[in-house]
């Protein structure tokens, strides 16, 4: 009896231990935050007060990131030259929140938790809106004319363009540019090309004449692919349509006048739908568009076994498959060719991929921040000379040493001997670059690149050079036209987002050019029915403001 | 009369204080209990407060005391929506197909094991089978992406190779394919591992029986439908009401990792695919809930029907 009664004892007191513990943590964890939050209120104020700058390196400082990526692991900071240097010389330390690989859901317990890191790197759009709606971000206004990298770089419009609804910034941008960038377009095979008598590749007609000659003589060889998600069938509405871009098609609107329209009765549209379906029907394009993934994809490039591929960014397969290829046979490889288009068409209005100003992806600072200022003032310096250079190159003195008259980095002899060395820092410190400063690093890297003979020059900068960057599209006016997911507006983004991947599912599978007709017409149909027309309403309302805040 | 109650009260007394020292006569086996009863408490009850979510807008800021309650918007959404005949259609016609073909197999496995007498054969088809089960469903759906392809896919070279088809099949994006890729699939990796239950049942039948049937001279057909069969019927009603009861679960990792392609999503789409592309994906979570709520309330009332056609023949779960 004595052992029993123990024995209970044992076992209430270990129920009471484990629910008095959680009972604690929920609510020191809710009092954190509060104390947290009163403490950001009255930093708020007392640093519009007083005037003082925080220079980097004067004390310690501890930052906390989240990468909102399923993909994204923070690597260690200070393991890599760069940061070490920016450690030891700057006082920075920065420690991450893995994502686990499910960033979302990552995201939405620290939320309910409370317990959000100093800064969080993600996308912009619904989740930058909902923390900002949700009260949890902070304005990074006060803070840019004390420091003034992020003005000077990225310029007065980009910010403008960059406000939320209430005419505040809250996003630090990622990659921002002003001049043309991307990789979209078509990159033909050099071998098969020359040995089938290198035939004109400008219309259409060319391609379609080309890809069949390839079938006849190449029975293993997929005439035309399009990567993952069907890409080079976004691609290739670019060469039906003049002075528009594949943007049209992730907006599912398109420009006309002043106002966005279906999508589905877009005649460009639909002709280019046609094309397509007749290279699937008569097997000139991989029989896996819809469907294949990024593996079976790299297999094809890599091994040759493609003639013509087309795609958002087809130079990254292309690049490695034109050296493996070469390995092979000197003469052979890949190259691209300037953007195909309709006949009657003028060849240099032609867009095969977009980009923005805005670059990639925004960095936000939160509430939880215990001083926000000095957040910001870490973000600023990084995306600034010293620190892209720092990070980008590495420390001073080794592969740079001082800035010129231009503000540019003037690179040392070891810059050009080095290759490899250099190129390891650039991949260390991939995923550090939160807020990379193309303006900066291009123009930098440019200079670089014209000493080099063209034999030695980078495949992929080659091209960039002399065709891609002229050949994408300025979408900035397009951006943040989407409305957020649970607004009413947004949910009927949401179903006409499933009517379009499926008709254009369809489409590519359609038998006959009637067909396409049909299911095109059946789309718009359906896409009015679930309230396509009001859509179309906010987003051209929110383009029009784009429209005039650019021109500003 | 007066009798009557009174022998009855007394009864119930008798009853009622025998429970109550049954009960402390095992107290020490009742305490194991209780961890167990704590867990189902923690785990599974406590939480369920959260399909008050499903009758709110859910705002992960204000959390649930401040959300702002609207009845029954999300209910009537989903019955609204445009795919809701198509995405219930999807899930009950695949659940069928599970229950009529998944279901039967692995039972068939175990009747066929059973009558093999070499026993490193029976093994080997036993681990061969069962193997399948660890693997996760993005191996397997790996497997049958690269057999099924048309450029390099193995299945449509071999065809080809033996002048069977003269072009390849696009086996993964022929919504009328899609049925059966997924039935296949679904047997190939569970017809293994279900069979283990029915196996061990199959293994608990008195020998006596198979002895006394073969004196009464029946076969080794008529011994299987006579006596094993019948030895194992509670427990293929026991699972046959369980599978009825997840009549609304028709899968899915497997269906979002085979059936992810726009083209297939009239045959692809379920509840479940679609609570997570719609609700999750794009955190409308209310929504999420709302649905989930609604198949949870639909899985009940299969279970408690099933339950009580099975109660009829004696064999029910409780």
């Amino acid at each position: 009896m004595k052992k029993k009664l123990l024995l209970l004892f044992v076992l209430m007191l270990t129920v009471a231990g484990v629910l008095a513990a959680c009972g604690d943590n929920e609510s020191t964890g809710s009092d954190d935050t509060k104390d947290k939050n009163e403490e950001n209120n009255g930093d708020d104020g007392s640093a519009e007060e007083d005037g003082d700058v925080f220079v980097l390196g004067e004390e310690p400082l501890d930052i906390t990131m989240f990468g909102n990526y399923d993909w994204y692991t923070m690597p260690q900071w200070g393991a890599d030259v760069a940061t070490e240097w920016i450690k030891e010389n700057k006082k920075v330390n920065i420690s991450s929140i893995d994502s686990g690989g499910n960033a979302e859901q990552k995201l939405t317990t620290m939320i309910v938790s409370g317990e959000l890191p100093d800064f969080i790197w993600t996308d912009r759009g619904a989740t930058v809106e909902r923390l900002r709606e949700g009260g949890q971000l902070v304005a990074l206004d006060p803070y840019l004319d004390k420091y003034t990298n992020l003005r000077d770089w990225f310029g007065e419009q980009g910010i403008n363009m960059l406000r939320s609804e209430d005419g505040k910034l809250y996003q630090f941008p990622n990659w921002y540019n002003s001049q043309p960038f991307g990789n979209a377009g078509y990159v033909v095979n050099k071998g098969i090309y020359e040995e089938l008598g290198s035939p004109s590749l400008e219309t259409t007609e060319d391609l379609y004449e080309y890809l069949k000659l390839v079938k006849e003589n190449y029975p293993d060889v997929v005439p035309f692919e399009t990567d993952i998600d069907g890409q080079g069938i976004n691609v290739l509405y670019s060469a039906f349509a003049e002075g528009e871009s594949p943007a049209n098609i992730n907006n599912v609107a398109v420009p006309n006048g002043d106002k966005l329209s279906s999508i589905f009765t877009d005649e460009a549209y639909v002709e280019s739908l046609k094309y397509v379906s007749k290279l699937f029907r008569e097997r000139l394009m991989t029989q896996d568009a819809l469907t294949q993934d990024a593996d079976m994809v790299r297999e094809k490039v890599s091994s040759g076994q493609i003639a013509v591929y087309a795609g958002a960014s087809p130079t990254d397969y292309a690049r490695s498959g034109h050296y493996h290829l070469q390995e092979q046979d000197p003469d052979g490889g890949y190259f691209m060719i300037w953007p195909i288009h309709e006949e009657g068409l003028d060849k240099n209005e032609i867009y095969p991929g977009s980009y923005n100003m805005m670059g990639w992806n925004v960095s936000v600072i939160t509430k939880s921040a215990e001083d926000p200022e000095k957040v910001f003032a870490f973000l600023d310096w990084l995306t600034g000379p010293e620190g892209q250079s720092s990070l980008i190159f590495g420390p001073e003195g080794e592969y740079w040493d001082g800035f010129n008259d231009q503000g540019l980095p003037q690179f040392t002899e070891k810059y050009y001997e080095d290759a490899e060395g250099l190129a390891k820092v650039e991949e260390d410190t991939v995923n550090f670059q939160w807020n990379g400063n193309s303006n900066f690093l291009d123009t930098a890297k440019a200079e670089f690149e014209l000493t080099l003979p063209e034999d030695k020059q980078n495949w992929t900068t080659q091209w960039q050079h002399t065709i891609t960057w002229e050949t994408q599209y300025d979408a900035t006016q397009y951006l943040n036209i989407s409305p957020l997911p649970e607004s009413e507006e947004g949910i009927i983004q949401q179903r006409i987002g499933e009517i379009f991947e499926e008709a254009r599912a369809q489409a590519v599978y359609a038998q006959s050019d009637e067909e396409v007709e049909k299911i095109m017409q059946n789309a718009e149909k359906s896409a009015q029915d679930v309230g396509y027309e009001k859509l179309l309403e906010f987003q051209t309302a929110k383009w029009q403001e784009n429209l005039s805040t650019l021109e500003e | 009369m007066k009798a009557e109650p009174q022998a009855l009260s007394g009864g119930v007394k008798k009853r009622k204080k025998g429970k109550f020292v049954q009960y402390f006569k095992q107290f020490d086996l009742q305490l194991m209990v209780i961890p167990g009863l704590l867990f189902i408490l923690v785990f599974n009850y406590i939480p369920m407060y959260g399909v008050l979510m499903s009758f709110q807008d859910y705002n992960i800021f204000e959390g649930m005391m401040k959300s702002e309650w609207v009845g029954l918007k999300h209910f009537s959404m989903f019955f609204n929506d445009p795919r809701f005949v198509e995405i219930m259609r999807n899930t009950i016609v695949l659940s069928l197909f599970k229950i009529l073909i998944c279901f039967p197999a692995p039972i068939l496995l175990a009747l066929m094991l059973n009558e093999i007498k070499n026993m490193a054969f029976k093994r080997t088809v036993q681990t061969v089978t069962y193997l399948p089960h660890f693997l996760s469903w993005v191996i397997v759906a790996g497997f049958a992406m690269s057999m099924l392809s048309t450029d390099n896919g193995s299945l449509n070279m071999a065809l080809e190779k033996l002048n069977i088809i003269d072009e390849p099949i696009n086996f993964l994006s022929k919504p009328e394919y899609f049925w059966t890729i997924i039935v296949t699939t679904n047997l190939w990796k569970t017809i293994g591992f279900n069979s283990i239950v029915f196996m061990a049942a199959i293994a608990g039948v008195s020998p006596q029986l198979y002895e006394a049937a073969s004196l009464d001279g029946a076969s080794r057909f008529k011994q299987m439908f006579l006596v094993t069969i019948p030895s194992i019927m509670p427990i293929i009603v026991i699972f046959m009401i369980l599978e009825i009861g997840n009549l609304l679960n028709a899968g899915f990792e497997d269906l979002l990792l085979l059936g992810d392609a726009a083209i297939l999503r009239s045959v692809s789409d379920v509840i479940d695919t679609y609570v997570y592309r719609v609700g999750i994906g794009s955190a409308r979570y209310s929504y999420a809930t709302a649905i989930g709520l609604f198949k949870a309330v639909i899985s009940l009332g299969l279970l408690t029907l099933a339950n009580y056609l099975a109660r009829r023949s004696g064999n029910s779960l409780w």
